[in-house]
């Protein structure tokens, strides 16, 4: 069977793309590379043609100008002009748990490793590598997926694309309904994959969410839609801590730890520097000066 | 699949003409008229006439004929496969061709194309049907014809309530077939292309997934019946009643006028049997 | 009045869902339901209007016992239930007909039904969309029809059963908003959630621990004192800096202004 050769620090890029429908252009002239080995994070309002972007990238929309390379080529097209979907890229949709198509755990877990030719000694390996990744116990390799539970099945479905390995890998609100614990839980698990927890080396992730927090907390990079082309594509301490003005003009919101830091540094009159826009450097900086507050107010100034 | 695509299966698709404002259930007799008269055609004269009348409801009710045909496409294989079967399973005097137990005769070929053009035809006659009337008049109309059953104790609303919800769900299906189909291409599976028969072996495992979200939404919407107040569905009110109007009436005397011609034609010309 | 008595329920036998549950709900409060996964919350909802009867126990509206099938129409027309999933529980092919499908139930005259269906969606903000398909609607209005559909039976209590979970934020605040207008109205709210800042827009909080109830009271009561994480939840982000920060006084949603206030007065 012929092995496919997964791309690894592939350069994913969009040139140019433009996508009208129904008259109205929906997609301006959008540019985006991805840099290899960097988390970066989608975003955009509502009607900011985020949905159309991802379906684009799904292959859905036929009609759209421009160009889509993957590694330096030009991205396969099916008969209607619809980019195809390729295994090379890692693709979790939204509610994963709701595409498992196999009758037992193992062989979901395998299919894509099947599919593209791997031996059942490589197979047999790289299940039992992904399994403690996701928190997934070796006894439920024979059971069907039915029995699992709903955390379950939704770490199985994205264990099932994580396990080829792929060099670059596209997140569609994978934390889609999840409560606020298995959420941390698992951006903590494809955080530290895209690090390089399981083979050792960076992967590119292009993390699509509506949870600015989260997009705060897990990014690199954030690219931001508004109005069908992309306002920003900057590092996420510079978007967050700097240029909080682009996001105020996309309509999105802020994270509360940065609201918090506007906030403090408007009543105190100082500006604060925090190390990074995760909440925990955020929120030193805000202690600070609140303590700083406390002491002025206990020398009586 | 676009919006258009969806509108094809059985959708309904707003238009103002006669059809589309005739009661339904003069639809729904006249449908069922219709269907047994192309089951009983015989003869040449019989199918051409069928075919005329049902050409002309389908450009009566001012939906493109496009998206009537386009309905069609995904039933290309099944009608394929009928008229295969006929032609080289079915019996017949006029051998042609003979390989092993194939046999290819005349009479296999006449027998499947009229097989095949009668269910064209009565598919055709139900999407005017469906494209031309609102789900719920449908199914209202529906219950009203089956009322005396409920004397019967069969739950006549409820299995009107159930047409509806098949109506409402085909494209939130469709839409979730894609879904499926597009979670295995992108795990690496390949259909193979030049296989015409390879989108149908790619239906088996998708089924899996498909009807287990199916009865989740079973399950999901059983609630959502009852907990709107539902019971058994007797003794609701009715918002909008079917009342038969005078035009009705009058398409109901033409209705059966026609198909009276057509079982005339079929059987005074029955001797040029095709 | 909605009165939960030593209620029990199992799927099978042996395996309680709901445990000995006691609680009282009095009219016009505001109320989250919260707990883990398998902790019984959705069983629980479907208890309140008589989808599941009580295996043991009884659930009793003002004077009526939820179990008596001759009330089961006057119990669901009482008290209305909204679900997580918009699509699953869009019953009808559009807007208007989802609205009259629960007025034609509860028998309401054909007369009234039409001006029932024009107030829901004007409380809605759904009358661009009365003619709408469900697949012309993203999950945030479907389930602005799932509630206006509920409100033209004009109920006295209405359970949102994680009704935002699936929904983009904007779609979560139209119904968040919905739900705070609608209380305002006088109905009582009752949301099943793992949201912590819808929890802390509510005023009491019951919350369940694998069938039993291990905490009712104030929501702010409920902060303080009760472990969040091992029920898979986590400290609003309003709580936790009025922790981190010192802060005194009651946590509200209202972060911002007590930081204000907070800052003034240290």
């Amino acid at each position: 069977m012929k092995k496919t050769v997964i791309a690894r620090q592939s350069g994913w890029e969009l040139r140019d793309i433009c996508v009208e429908l129904g008259g109205t252009p929906v997609l301006r002239h959008i540019d985006l590379r991805l840099e290899p080995g960097s988390w970066t994070s989608l975003i955009g309002k509502t009607g900011a043609g985020k949905s159309t972007l991802v379906r684009l990238i799904k292959g859905l929309i036929p009609e759209f100008t421009g160009e889509y390379r993957l590694a330096g080529e030009p991205i396969a097209r099916d008969r209607k002009r619809r980019v195809r979907v390729v295994p090379e890229i890692g693709f979790v949709f939204q509610y994963p748990e709701h595409q498992i198509f196999e009758t037992t755990v193992e062989k979901e877990l395998s299919f894509a490793l099947r599919m593209r030719g791997d031996s059942s000694k490589e197979i047999a390996m790289a299940i039992r590598a992904i399994l403690p990744v996701f928190g997934l116990r070796e006894e439920i390799l024979h059971q069907s997926p039915l029995l699992l539970s709903g955390g379950q099945k939704r770490r199985l479905a994205i264990a099932s694309v994580l396990i080829a390995n792929p060099g670059l890998l596209i997140l569609d609100e994978p934390t889609a309904a999840l409560d606020p614990v298995s959420r941390r839980e698992l951006l903590r698990v494809l955080r530290a994959w895209q690090r390089g927890g399981l083979h050792g080396e960076r992967r590119t992730v292009l993390f699509i969410s509506h949870r600015i927090e989260d997009v705060a907390e897990y990014s690199d990079r954030v690219a931001l839609l508004h109005e069908g082309h992309l306002l920003a594509h900057e590092t996420a301490d510079d978007l967050f801590l700097q240029r909080n003005d682009l996001l105020i003009q996309s309509g999105m919101p802020l994270p509360e730890a940065i609201e918090l830091l506007r906030l403090t540094e408007h009543l105190s009159g100082r500006t604060l520097s925090p190390s990074s826009c995760r909440e925990a450097d955020v929120l030193e900086q805000v202690k600070e000066a609140w303590n700083a507050r406390k002491e002025n107010r206990r020398n009586g100034r | 699949m676009n919006a258009s695509d969806r509108m094809l299966v059985g959708q309904f698709i707003e238009r103002d003409s006669a059809v589309h404002r005739l009661d339904p259930r003069i639809k729904i007799i006249g449908l069922l008229l219709l269907m047994i008269v192309i089951m009983m055609m015989d003869s040449r004269s019989g199918y051409a006439a069928a075919t005329v009348v049902v050409l002309i409801i389908l450009l009566l009710s001012k939906i493109p004929l496009v998206f009537y045909f386009r309905g069609l496409l995904p039933l290309l294989p099944v009608l394929i496969l009928t008229l295969l079967y006929h032609t080289t399973l079915g019996k017949g005097q006029t051998l042609l061709v003979s390989y092993g137990f194939l046999h290819i005769t005349v009479e296999g070929i006449l027998e499947g194309i009229r097989i095949v053009w009668r269910i064209l035809l009565m598919i055709l006659a139900a999407s005017a049907l469906t494209g031309t009337t609102r789900p719920l008049m449908l199914a209202q109309g529906l219950e009203t014809l089956l009322k005396p059953l409920s004397k019967l104790r069969v739950p006549v609303e409820q299995f009107s309530l159930m047409i509806v919800i098949a109506i409402r769900f085909i494209p939130t299906i469709l839409e979730e077939i894609q879904r499926i189909r597009l979670a295995r291409r992108a795990r690496g599976f390949e259909p193979s292309n030049r296989n015409p028969f390879s989108r149908l072996t790619e239906f088996i495992p998708i089924l899996v997934p498909l009807l287990v979200s199916t009865a989740r939404r079973a399950d999901n919407l059983t609630f959502a019946i009852e907990a709107r107040a539902y019971g058994d569905g007797r003794g609701r009110t009715i918002f909008r009643p079917l009342r038969l109007t005078k035009p009705d009436l009058a398409a109901g005397c033409l209705i059966l006028l026609i198909i009276a011609i057509l079982l005339v034609i079929d059987f005074n010309l029955s001797n040029t049997r095709i | 009045m909605l009165v939960f008595d030593q209620v029990g329920y199992y799927y099978r036998r042996g395996q309680e869902v709901v445990k000995e549950v006691s609680f009282t709900i009095q009219k016009g409060e505001f109320i989250s339901i919260v707990g883990g996964n398998g902790s019984g919350k959705s069983t629980l909802a479907k208890l309140m209007n008589g989808l599941l009867l009580a295996k043991q126990g009884s659930v009793a509206l003002g004077e009526q016992a939820t179990s008596d099938p001759d009330q089961a129409r006057d119990v669901r027309q009482t008290i209305g239930l909204v679900f997580q999933n918009p699509e699953d529980q869009f019953i009808t092919t559009n807007v208007t007909d989802e609205i009259v499908f629960g007025l034609e139930n509860i028998r309401v005259p054909p007369e009234q039904i039409g001006g029932r269906v024009q107030d829901a969606l004007r409380a809605t903000g759904l009358e661009r969309y009365a003619d709408a398909a469900p697949h012309e609607l993203s999950g945030g209005q479907k389930q602005r029809a799932a509630v206006a559909a509920v409100i033209a039976m004009q109920p006295q209590f209405i359970v949102f059963d994680e009704a935002t979970s699936m929904l983009d934020p904007e779609g979560r605040n139209e119904l968040i908003k919905l739900m705070r207008d609608l209380h305002a109205q006088g109905i009582t709210i009752i949301q099943i959630t793992h949201h912590m800042d819808e929890v802390l827009a509510s005023r009491r909080v019951l919350l369940l621990d694998q069938g039993k109830l291990a905490f009712d009271g104030p929501t702010d009561r409920f902060f303080r004192e009760v472990p969040l994480e091992p029920y898979g939840l986590e400290q609003p982000f309003a709580v936790r800096i009025g922790q981190q920060l010192g802060w005194s006084g009651e946590a509200t949603a209202d972060w911002k202004g007590r930081a204000a206030s907070q800052w003034s007065i240290e």
